[in-house]
């Protein structure tokens, strides 16, 4: 038998077949039993919802760059505190890092002042600023 | 007078015409008319009860319990049916799907998983290039591990692609293409002729 054959021959038992026996009854009675599962049509997004949220992404990335551009006083913390570079590439990071935390911390701190935990978390960030210059005394 | 006819009607199974296209039942069906499911049924179950025969090894009594189950589960997810392909065609995915699981299961259990060596021999070898009978050729089917068949007749039966069969059976194209083949041989084996 070659390929065209055997293709017809396989393709000649695609055929509809009836079932020996009317299987509705059976079907009809399983019908009561099974729930129906409810497929929930796929909510289409909303466009003034995708407009608000758009909206309201601007607000906000507008309002934090304003915040980051405002300009400190010349009283303000931030401003005492100058940019620590050191000379080991192995401490620069983190340098960089607590800087980083400094000013945050110092600029929150212009909202809330007497925010305990603030104070906290400025002084363990500048024991933390301390210990790193230790270490870079001693590196030598 | 309109009361009572209102009334009247309310009793009364609307009768869909024969002629009812099968979107007009499905949604008559979907409205919760098992009338309109039945005629649905009466349209498709040949076609459905096929497929999932020649899947099901051509064993009348699995093929009986797959269309039942297959139509059972149509109903339950009738309104996942977006009409966006035609039902008899949705329904018989349906069913080769409830087919193929079946199989699945199955061959979790080693007992049904036949391999070559146990691959009975239902030929006869005296002529093996003659026209082969459609009972013959059945038997030969059936006698093919479950896998290797379901591949086969997806494949050369159904015409389905190896990447429509390999999302259905959760394997790789190159895996349903090697499957085909190792089943085409098994196949020309029992039916008594040189791979």
């Amino acid at each position: 038998m070659n390929e065209l054959d055997y293709l017809r021959q396989m393709r000649s038992l695609n055929r509809p077949v009836t079932p020996h026996r009317d299987l509705w009854a059976d079907i009809d009675a399983r019908l009561g039993e099974a729930p129906v599962i409810a497929h929930p049509r796929r909510r289409r997004a909303q466009p003034w919802l995708m407009a608000a949220a758009i909206a309201g992404v601007a607000v906000l990335s507008g309002g934090v760059g304003l915040h980051l551009a405002r300009p400190t006083g010349s009283d303000g913390m931030a401003s005492t505190t100058q940019p620590w570079k050191p000379a080991d590439p192995r401490l620069s990071g983190a340098a960089v890092e607590l800087d980083a935390a400094h000013m945050e911390l110092t600029q929150a701190m212009k909202d809330s002042p007497d925010s305990p935990a603030l104070q906290r978390l400025l002084l363990r960030t500048e024991r933390q600023r301390d210990r790193l210059r230790n270490f870079e005394k001693q590196a030598g | 007078m309109n009361a009572l006819c209102l009334a009247a009607t309310s009793f009364m199974q609307p009768e869909l015409p024969v002629a009812s296209t099968d979107d007009d039942v499905v949604r008559a069906a979907i409205g919760g008319d098992r009338k309109a499911f039945e005629t649905l049924y009466r349209r498709h179950a040949d076609r459905v009860y096929g497929a999932v025969l020649r899947l099901a090894a051509f064993d009348h009594a699995r093929a009986e319990d797959l269309t039942q189950e297959a139509f059972v589960r149509a109903w339950q997810k009738l309104e996942s049916f977006r009409f966006e392909s035609a039902f008899g065609t949705w329904v018989y995915r349906l069913a080769v799907n409830v087919a193929l699981m079946s199989i699945r299961a199955r061959n979790a259990d080693p007992v049904t998983i036949m391999d070559d060596e146990h691959l009975p021999d239902i030929t006869s070898t005296d002529n093996p290039v003659r026209a082969i009978e459609r009972d013959e050729l059945e038997k030969a089917i059936a006698a093919l591990p479950p896998r290797a068949r379901a591949v086969l007749v997806l494949h050369d039966v159904e015409g389905w692609k190896h990447e429509e069969i390999s999302i259905e059976l959760g394997m790789a194209v190159g895996s349903s293409k090697a499957q085909l083949h190792r089943a085409r041989g098994l196949l020309r084996r029992a039916l008594g002729e040189t791979p």
